[in-house]
């Protein structure tokens, strides 16, 4: 069975965020809620690198290990998804997570915490397939309709890329050997397309 | 004399000092909300999006 999983090429992502705002339009995210961002090390500088961080669907989740009220599950695609009828958005999975990939969105006049959201892989939740409950809490179930998730779909250097682990890694290992050490985002290379 | 209580006293104080290294492990419960069912085996998802993957995703 396939194990899903994102990864990001750092040395193609040129932090234009296009991922996170695909993100954000296709499940209709609330205010506060990032499920993806874009991360920037060393911003400004040549050789600056970007990676775009998600939930990254572990397969060994501390999020599920914390949880007080076991809502989450892995499908057998991978995916680590969670009920949120049941999550009680105690925050115990954002403190687990080395990715601060759970978030809360605020509810309420006093800005109270509500259930947790966090990315799906695009793949719903535990709701009935297009069921507008689903697309409510979860947001748009593409891994239903035979469609990777959109941020990697969309991404224009094909930087982020989603999808079994395996056709993944050999996609990644193939440009690593390609490019035998040199840079992609940055110098004359890219300018010119030298190779 | 001074030095052996000195060293003592050193050793016991050291001993607070102790930190236990084994690692909590905490294993995952068991799934407590609704049941996630889809219309496509798991197998018949993995060929789908197998294909949209050389579809969508091929290298530039």
């Amino acid at each position: 069975m396939a194990k899903m999983k994102f990864l990001c090429d750092e040395e193609r992502c040129i932090e234009c965020n296009a991922c996170v705002t695909a993100c954000k339009n296709e499940h209709e995210v609330p205010w506060g809620v990032n499920r993806r961002r874009v991360v920037t090390l060393d911003d400004g500088q040549p050789g600056e690198k970007s990676i775009s961080v998600a939930c990254m669907h572990c397969t060994d989740a501390p999020c599920q290990a914390v949880c007080p009220v076991d809502c989450f599950y892995t499908t057998d695609d991978g995916v680590v998804l969670h009920d949120k009828d049941i999550c009680i958005g105690c925050g115990y999975c954002f403190y687990a997570c080395p990715f601060g990939a759970p978030q809360y969105p605020q509810e309420g006049a006093f800005g109270s915490r509500g259930k947790m959201d966090k990315c799906t892989f695009c793949a719903g939740g535990p709701e009935e397939d297009h069921s507008h409950e689903e697309l409510e809490k979860y947001g748009r179930n593409r891994l239903a309709e035979g469609k990777l998730p959109l941020c990697a779909e969309m991404c224009s250097t094909k930087s982020l890329l989603a999808g079994d682990g395996d056709v993944v890694s050999e996609l990644f290992r193939n440009r690593v050997v390609r490019r035998q050490g040199r840079q992609e985002a940055w110098g004359w290379d890219t300018a010119y397309n030298v190779k | 004399m001074m030095k052996v209580l000195l060293l003592i006293t050193m050793m016991f104080s050291l001993t607070a000092c102790y930190e236990d290294t084994d690692v909590t492990l905490h294993q995952a419960g068991e799934y407590k909300g609704k049941l996630d069912s889809h219309s496509q085996t798991a197998e018949q998802r993995e060929a789908i999006l197998a294909k949209r993957f050389g579809q969508v995703q091929t290298d530039r």
